[in-house]
């Protein structure tokens, strides 16, 4: 509970997006997100059941709990009035096209009718959606910990991470050793980049305002410790990691899957200390 | 056009929250909906400490990063500059309760909480349903009493003089501390208080310009 002399008096979290129902805007960006990436790695594959997949993801899921989310869900349709300074505005639009298109695709793909003009732009839209939510986040200046350029970027790393992640399982269920090489390449990839990026991102918001520090201590010593060091980096990062370094050619199938589990219980960890600890600036220029 | 803006002299201000109260009355708002509120803070160290007063309200910006966001086009920008809300438009996304840098708007997301809880609506919460109904699910968020304001002008007032024409909270400041009238006006009172005063917006950091100034001289 906030006392009254402490709003805005020193660094406030923001609640809207994280507590109450805003669980389901944090659960919403994952999964639309996680969904794009999976089908942006499934195109390259010309994995239809990674691309259905990641389709089912973003749509059902995402989309749906991102409905549920709004307190007039009825009145979503009026979501798309502002592109030209609205990044939710911008996102919904992205969400529901690659939805039409993506969905258009599938079905053609299922029937084995391809469309290279229609799976571009599908691949653009899919990447657009992955990177929109870090946009909508980082244009948010008065919570320092989102409002940097790093944001989106880690985020369509996660994004991309994650979608190959599932990419790779359908892979591996499929038993298709050419298509598991080359999706673990991928994942090897977004793996070291997803690291490097959001080390970078900590370490350079810790040198900036009241706000920014607040929030870096309260992720690594305060109250997300315990979501950032275990579910974030032993097994978000560091079992991927050392599945990384074992090859998944001898890793049995199950612990391939239980691999894939934690990568996406980090990503989810990192978006919820992201939201959770996302702090004001104080408002009153001299405080104590 | 105008510019409706306010000065608030912090030198003046009590902190005695009869602006908060006031507003509430005259809109006659739900429990835990404040469209104005009063941060109390202090400042320096034993012996010489300083307890700051800053009574805030929605600061009508310029260049409104709530407007902006909006994805609806439900936040609005007057040509007086007064930034309002489209009930009828709102989302409820609450992308603009999180761009304010100034948190000046809140999510109204329970119609039915009553200040006597289990014993119905009083008269007043009735009354307050059918002069300034809010919308359950919507983002509300102080209006510089625009109602007052359009009501006065039509009336031949003139905002910041006549009290039928001036926010609520400029008339409850029992300290003087408030003053209301037209930023782009040079003649008006506030104008020359920001002028000549020293007047200083909050966050200015964020570039939004807000149209409430305060001055401690």
């Amino acid at each position: 509970m906030v006392k009254a002399y402490d709003w805005m008096v020193k660094c406030t979290p923001q609640t809207e997006w994280i507590e109450h129902k805003g669980i389901l805007l944090w659960l919403a960006f994952f999964f639309i997100e996680l969904g794009a990436g999976a089908y942006f790695v499934g195109s390259f594959f010309n994995s239809l059941p990674a691309k259905g997949i990641g389709w089912l993801l973003c749509g059902l899921l995402g989309g749906g709990l991102h409905f549920l989310y709004l307190g007039r869900p009825f009145r979503f349709y009026r979501m798309v009035v502002r592109p030209q300074t609205s990044w939710i505005s911008r996102g919904m639009i992205f969400v529901s096209l690659f939805l039409l298109l993506g969905f258009i695709n599938i079905v053609l793909g299922f029937f084995s009718i391809t469309s290279s003009i229609l799976s571009v732009l599908t691949i653009v839209l899919s990447f657009l959606v992955v990177i929109y939510g870090g946009f909508a986040m980082c244009c948010i200046n008065g919570i320092p910990l989102w409002n940097t350029a790093l944001l989106p970027i880690i985020y369509v790393a996660s994004g991309l991470w994650g979608g190959a992640g599932i990419t790779l399982g359908v892979a591996v269920a499929k038993g298709s050793a050419q298509m598991l090489t080359g999706v673990e390449e991928w994942v090897h990839l977004l793996l070291i980049s997803f690291i490097i990026l959001l080390f970078t991102y900590l370490i350079s918001i810790n040198y900036g305002t009241i706000a920014a520090k607040t929030s870096i201590s309260e992720i690594i010593k305060g109250k997300g410790w315990y979501i950032f060091w275990i579910v974030v980096v032993i097994i978000g990062i560091g079992i991927p990691v050392i599945a990384m370094m074992t090859g998944s050619r001898s890793t049995p199938a199950a612990i391939l899957y239980l691999t894939l589990l934690c990568e996406l219980l980090g990503d989810l960890g990192m978006r919820y200390l992201i939201l959770k600890y996302g702090f004001y600036n104080p408002l009153i220029p001299k405080t104590t | 056009m105008a510019r409706w803006g306010m000065v608030i002299n912090l030198n003046k201000c009590i902190g005695c929250y009869g602006c908060m109260v006031a507003c509430k009355q005259e809109h006659y708002l739900p429990p835990k909906i404040f469209w104005g509120r009063v941060l109390v803070s202090e400042a320096g160290k034993f012996p010489s400490v300083k307890k700051l007063i800053y009574p805030v309200l929605c600061n009508h910006c310029k260049d409104a990063a709530c407007v902006n966001v909006c994805p609806t086009g439900a936040s609005i920008k007057r040509e007086d500059g007064i930034v309002i809300i489209d009930y009828d438009k709102c989302v409820g996304c609450r992308y603009c309760v999180m761009a304010c840098p100034y948190q000046q708007r809140t999510f109204y997301g329970d119609d039915s909480t009553q200040y006597f809880p289990g014993q119905g609506f009083t008269e007043w919460e009735m009354i307050g349903k059918e002069l300034f109904p809010l919308q359950e699910g919507t983002v509300v968020k102080c209006t510089f009493c625009a109602e007052r304001i359009d009501a006065g002008i039509k009336r031949g007032l003139k905002p910041g003089v006549d009290r039928n024409a001036t926010p609520a909270c400029v008339n409850a400041c029992p300290a003087k501390a408030r003053y209301f009238g037209d930023l782009d006006d040079p003649e008006s009172e506030i104008a020359r208080l920001v002028s000549e005063r020293k007047a200083f917006q909050l966050g200015p950091e964020f570039g939004t310009n807000p149209s409430v100034y305060y001055i401690i001289r």
